[in-house]
């Protein structure tokens, strides 16, 4: 099987039997023939033991291709994001697996805006890759090669700006964070202790081993959980591997769906200021009552974080997210920001003087079933077209996979991008509705997988 | 004939044009296949100074992790000082980033097995048939690399036990080097200054261009020269990128030319340290044998190429030897090139003799040595090299490497390059006007032949 997955948001896979340093040097040589010489690519990595193997191949084709580097080592994507964009870097490649496990590792491009690349500018990549065709550079004009200890100060002065500092320093948070040993890890302290949180970090050595896949949802808060529920805090937080998703743990220790993340950031962002919304087809119906609530439109775009932050764009929004834990807030940087979206969370509790627990009763609770069928790669459009074909008498809208809308729930069946899995969402009324479902969809997918 | 690549895979490692064939992916690929040969374990990385040189070493580093080795980072580092920190260490090999005396777009990987020494032909071969393979070891431990903060440390220490220091010192030489803004900047100051010498370096940054063609040979020593005569120093030496050739200015701020720089070096060795057989390479200058005779001791002859002399003082037990080319090998210190070892053993000869550089020089035969290269097709350079053979089958000849003819008060070498399509003509006798007549007739030769 082909370990290597390809995607507007980059090059994905298993190192190094489907992501290895040859795809990685024409990978790197192509985005920077893509981006034209001479300009000033930062790099990062999230602590993964294939993070300086793969960078050491990167920043030696950038420089051989013509463009300066700058390398930060392990630091989260969003960082990397909010640099581009206030001009620190004129573009980047973030080497992170994301949400994936340990053995899993990718290259994301970022373009000048800090943006993850649009499918069009990724295309153009994607065919220097294949050409093979690179800019070559003799000796005078090799791209310098920077390491850069990075300077937090200007990005948390920013995000000072964005929430209310005071407020949240006055609240004294007591927080426990698991940062799943990735990005996030060599920041947390620094933000930690100038919002004055009081706070306990698990899983914050970024020497590659992971205690658990660094995707944040319940399953992987258990550790959190036991702390909460033995010890008196305000809440949890849960990272990815690049700092771009979180999820939550209330006071009590119950974990939530990482669903609930853009929901309550919405809510705490919503209060400073109006926006339409733009999210995901496959993202909990949650969002759209915070969104009634606070009077703003939501339209949905395919996954993907390419997709939902070039749509705020288009569309003027300043907000938006997915169902896996990640916001974007656009007038502060261009990609999902896990540490301005538990900021944001920690801000509204102030604010509103509520518990974590007290604001999840805010959101109408529906039962969600999310969860992965694994399938060959020449089989998983094939699964789509045939539930296309199984459910097109129902309302269906085919933005991303297939989206059946029912009275009592609706599911979305979809290809993911990173990974060789389809992608299932079902959300109901209750758990028995929800499972109907999955049962109805186990029959259909049954035979041709 | 199309022009010939740039790209040069030999037995001393793999070189090219950055921006032409030296490109991430061929070191990847050619790094991938020396650590695959050479097993698991620590490798260490150094570089010269060249501009290039951290595009390369990142590939290095990621090619070396791949495979399952720990690189082990010496940022700066002389190739001698490189290859006994090798063996000191216990690495399991090293690859040092130097284009040596080539022009600054060239950079090259040179190979080091462990102990410290290059690959012989025969191991060369391995290596470059597991690179033509493409086939890898795969690991996925993906060890971090480590930095070595002084590796420079094993090397000074050996030069220093190498040393007579207090009679070196108690002289206070004055001495300019140049460096060439070379691998051995950060290093030969402080080097020199615990010999006591009284120091003035020059072209002595590695942040800054090479200030001329970084090959030692005396059309590039003006500006040594002229610091020698502005200073009234006893001595300059000049140092290659990467520091294993050493050329040495008189007091006069005369070069005294490269054969010399070796002369100097086995004389004070044989005299001061102990006698040994000698070995040096077929085109080295018979000056070499005239001092073999006043020792008593065997001159051996190898082939062109450092290991050659190298395995060759090896076979003989030999302790001194080197390439007519500003390259000594004291086995005390270490079986390479070094000019750090070049200087050591012509300090002590200055403190040892208390005579000039000019003095010691004319102290021997003078000698008239002519290198030329003839453009000749790779095709038809081998049959051109029979038709030699033939010509010259009356006279005492030598097949080793190339064709080496011994004529009574001459002697010639002439050899095809496995670098650049020519053949390279060496003579040397007593009598100038003799040598130029005899290359005249050999060069006609070969141009002959080569229509």
């Amino acid at each position: 099987m082909n370990n290597l997955r390809v995607s507007s948001s980059g090059i994905r896979g298993i190192v190094p039997d489907g992501l290895n340093i040859n795809i990685a040097s024409d990978f790197a040589s192509a985005f920077s023939t893509y981006m034209g010489e001479g300009k000033r690519i930062g790099v990062a990595i999230d602590g993964r033991k294939s993070g300086f193997l793969l960078s050491d191949a990167v920043i030696s084709s950038l420089s051989a291709t013509g463009s300066n580097v700058v390398f930060y080592k392990v630091l989260p994507t969003p960082i990397l994001q909010y640099l581009i964009k206030n001009r620190k870097v004129d573009a980047g490649i973030s080497i992170t697996g994301g949400h994936n496990p340990s053995n899993w590792n990718a290259l994301l491009l970022l373009d000048e805006a800090g943006f993850y690349l649009n499918s069009i500018e990724s295309n153009e990549v994607f065919n220097i890759y294949h050409s093979k065709e690179f800019n070559k550079v003799g000796w005078q004009r090799l791209g310098k090669i920077e390491y850069n200890n990075i300077d937090l100060k200007d990005y948390i002065k920013k995000i000072s700006e964005l929430v209310n500092f005071d407020i949240i320093r006055k609240r004294k948070f007591k927080i426990v964070f698991d940062l799943s040993n990735g990005a996030v890890s060599s920041v947390i302290g620094e933000i930690a202790r100038h919002f004055k949180i009081e706070a306990i970090f698990l899983n914050d050595k970024t020497e590659g081993y992971f205690a658990h896949n660094p995707e944040p949802n319940p399953e992987t808060s258990s550790q959190v959980s036991s702390i909460l529920k033995n010890f008196s805090f305000d809440g949890g937080f849960v990272f990815n591997s690049d700092g771009s998703r979180v999820s939550i743990v209330d006071e009590k220790g119950e974990a939530f769906s990482e669903e609930y993340t853009l929901s309550i950031v919405s809510k705490a962002y919503l209060l400073k200021k109006k926006t339409p919304i733009i999210t995901t087809v496959s993202t909990s119906k949650m969002i759209d009552f915070v969104a009634k609530e606070y009077e703003v439109s939501i339209f949905r775009t395919k996954v993907g974080q390419s997709q939902v932050t070039h749509t705020m764009e288009a569309r003027e929004s300043f907000l938006g997210g997915e169902g896996s834990g990640s916001v974007c807030v656009r007038d502060f940087s261009n990609g999902y920001d896990s540490i301005l979206s538990f900021l944001l969370i920690l801000e509204y509790m102030a604010e509103k003087d509520l518990s974590l627990s007290e604001i999840r009763k805010e959101i109408p609770e529906f039962f969600l079933l999310k969860y992965k069928v694994p399938v060959a790669p020449g089989k998983m459009y094939g699964a789509i077209n045939h539930l296309k074909e199984v459910f097109k008498g129902e309302k269906i809208d085919l933005t991303d996979g297939i989206l059946v809308e029912r009275k009592t729930g609706w599911f979305n069946v979809r290809v993911s991008t990173t990974e060789f899995i389809l992608r299932v969402i079902i959300e109901a009324e209750d758990k028995e509705k929800a499972f109907k479902i999955k049962d109805e969809l186990d029959e259909k997918l049954w035979g041709i997988l | 004939m199309k022009s010939i690549s740039d790209l040069k895979i030999s037995i001393s490692g793999i070189r090219g044009i950055v921006g032409k064939s030296f490109t991430p992916r061929l070191i990847l690929d050619f790094t991938q296949a020396f650590s695959t040969y050479v097993g698991k374990g620590k490798i260490a990385v150094a570089s010269d100074s060249r501009p290039t040189r951290d595009m390369v070493k990142h590939a290095v580093f990621s090619g070396l992790i791949a495979t399952g080795n720990t690189p082990v980072d010496l940022g700066i580092l002389p190739i001698p000082s490189f290859q006994v920190y090798v063996k000191y260490s216990r690495a399991n090999g090293g690859i040092d980033i130097t284009a040596s005396h080539n022009p600054v777009e060239w950079n090259a990987l040179k190979l080091v097995l462990k102990g410290g020494r290059f690959p012989f032909s025969f191991e060369a071969e391995e290596i470059i048939d597991i690179y033509q393979q493409g086939t890898f070891r795969k690991e996925n431990t993906f060890p971090k690399k480590v930095y070595e903060e002084d590796a420079f440390e094993y090397h000074r220490k050996r030069l220093l036990s190498f040393a007579d220091l207090d009679v070196i010192k108690e002289k206070k030489i004055k001495v300019v080097v140049e460096s060439c803004n070379g691998a051995a900047s950060p290093y030969v100051e402080e080097f020199l200054k615990k010999l006591g010498c009284d120091i003035i370096v020059i072209n002595n940054d590695v942040n800054s261009p090479f200030p001329h063609s970084p090959e030692p040979l005396p059309e590039n020593l003006k500006q040594l020269s002229d610091a020698v005569k502005k200073y009234g120093a006893d001595i300059g030496f000049a140092q290659d990128a990467d520091a294993d050739r050493l050329a040495v200015v008189d007091e006069k701020g005369e070069p005294i030319g490269e054969e010399y720089t070796l002369a100097l070096g086995i004389l004070s060795y044989l005299r001061y340290k102990k006698i040994s057989p000698i070995v040096v390479n077929l085109s080295t200058s018979r000056i070499i044998e005239d001092i073999g005779k006043e020792f008593n001791v065997k001159v051996f002859r190898s082939k062109i190429g450092e290991i050659n002399v190298v395995e060759e003082m090896l076979t003989y037990d030999s302790f001194i030897g080197g390439e007519g080319n500003g390259g000594i090998i004291a086995k005390d210190v270490h079986l390479c090139r070094d000019s750090f070892t070049g200087m050591v053993l012509i300090l002590e000869l200055l403190a040892k003799t208390g005579k000039k550089v000019s003095e010691l020089k004319s102290s021997f035969n003078q000698y008239f040595i002519k290198k030329e290269k003839i453009k000749v097709s790779l095709r038809q350079s081998l049959l051109i090299m029979e038709e030699l053979k033939e010509k010259y089958k009356n006279e005492k000849l030598d097949f080793k490497d190339g064709i080496r003819i011994e004529a009574g008060e001459f002697w010639a070498l002439i050899r095809p390059s496995n670098t650049e399509p020519v053949i390279r003509v060496f003579i040397e006798g007593k009598d100038k006007e003799h040598v130029e007549s005899l290359f005249k007739e050999i060069s006609d030769e070969i141009k002959r032949l080569r229509r």
